[in-house]
């Protein structure tokens, strides 16, 4: 859980658009792992669009490269 | 007027070079488009070695720039208290992107990068990586600049140091170094 109490504030814009940045990829990851078990689990991509809260159109052009039989290290 | 045609043609060899090794570090990098850190990384893999030399200049070992593209990612998070872990902190993962199809398209910092390069080109008698280096060792802000940090590279520094590896290679085109 991020304790918002705990972002650097405003008076470290350094610190803070750097944090944004790596948790945007952060998140951009966790989404591809989780797409990713979801297909090999058997999930269809209207339930993965409803899950992440997108469009089915947009959550297969952004990730349908993502394959179900991939295993990352 | 033959040797401005050479150069002219190696230069285009060189940013299709570029283009590609930067491409291939962003999808390992998990970014369908390539920004800054990666057009440096691929400068530091082009045989010229003037990339590598300009990092040996200031004490540094442009090898460890990939790492520290990770490490700086690891180091923004801390500082929100989150810890995701080396794969998702991380720079470089094993599981690579697939290139997408269509137009090749950098993301802000590398179409910088590229319009830098393509504003000197008149410069470039040949383009090497030291240009790339000098390009990006100016960037004040950004992943780049936040991984040349984390090395403990003074960026001034680094800019000069390619700066006189690039006009040494203008001079000696066959300049290999070590």
């Amino acid at each position: 859980m991020i304790d918002v109490r705990q972002l650097p504030t405003p008076d470290e814009p350094e610190e803070a658009l750097a944090a944004v940045v790596a948790l945007r990829r952060a998140a951009d990851l966790l989404e591809r792992r989780a797409v990713r078990a979801a297909l090999k689990q058997g999930w269809s991509w209207a339930k993965i669009a409803q899950a992440l809260g997108i469009s089915k159109q947009a959550a297969h052009k952004r990730l349908s490269d993502i394959n179900a039989q991939e295993n990352p290290s | 007027m033959l040797s401005g045609i050479k150069t002219r043609l190696s230069n285009v060899r060189t940013i299709k070079t570029l283009c590609e090794s930067a491409e291939n570090y962003a999808l390992q990098d998990q970014q369908r488009q390539a920004g800054a850190e990666h057009f440096l990384l691929a400068a530091i893999d082009l045989p010229d070695n003037t990339a590598r030399l300009a990092f040996r200049e200031v004490g540094a070992d442009a090898a460890a720039f990939r790492d520290a593209v990770g490490a700086q990612y690891g180091e923004a998070l801390r500082a929100v208290r989150v810890n995701a872990g080396e794969h998702i902190s991380g720079g470089l993962t094993p599981e690579p992107l697939q290139a997408a199809a269509g137009l090749y398209e950098a993301a802000p910092s590398g179409a910088e990068v590229m319009k830098e390069l393509a504003a000197n080109r008149n410069d470039h008698r040949p383009l090497q990586g030291a240009h790339v280096v000098a390009i990006v060792a100016a960037m004040e802000h950004g992943v780049a600049a936040r991984a040349l940090r984390c090395m403990g590279v003074d960026p001034a520094a680094l800019k000069t140091a390619a700066n006189k590896f690039s006009r040494a290679s203008n001079r000696h085109t066959g300049l290999t170094g070590a």
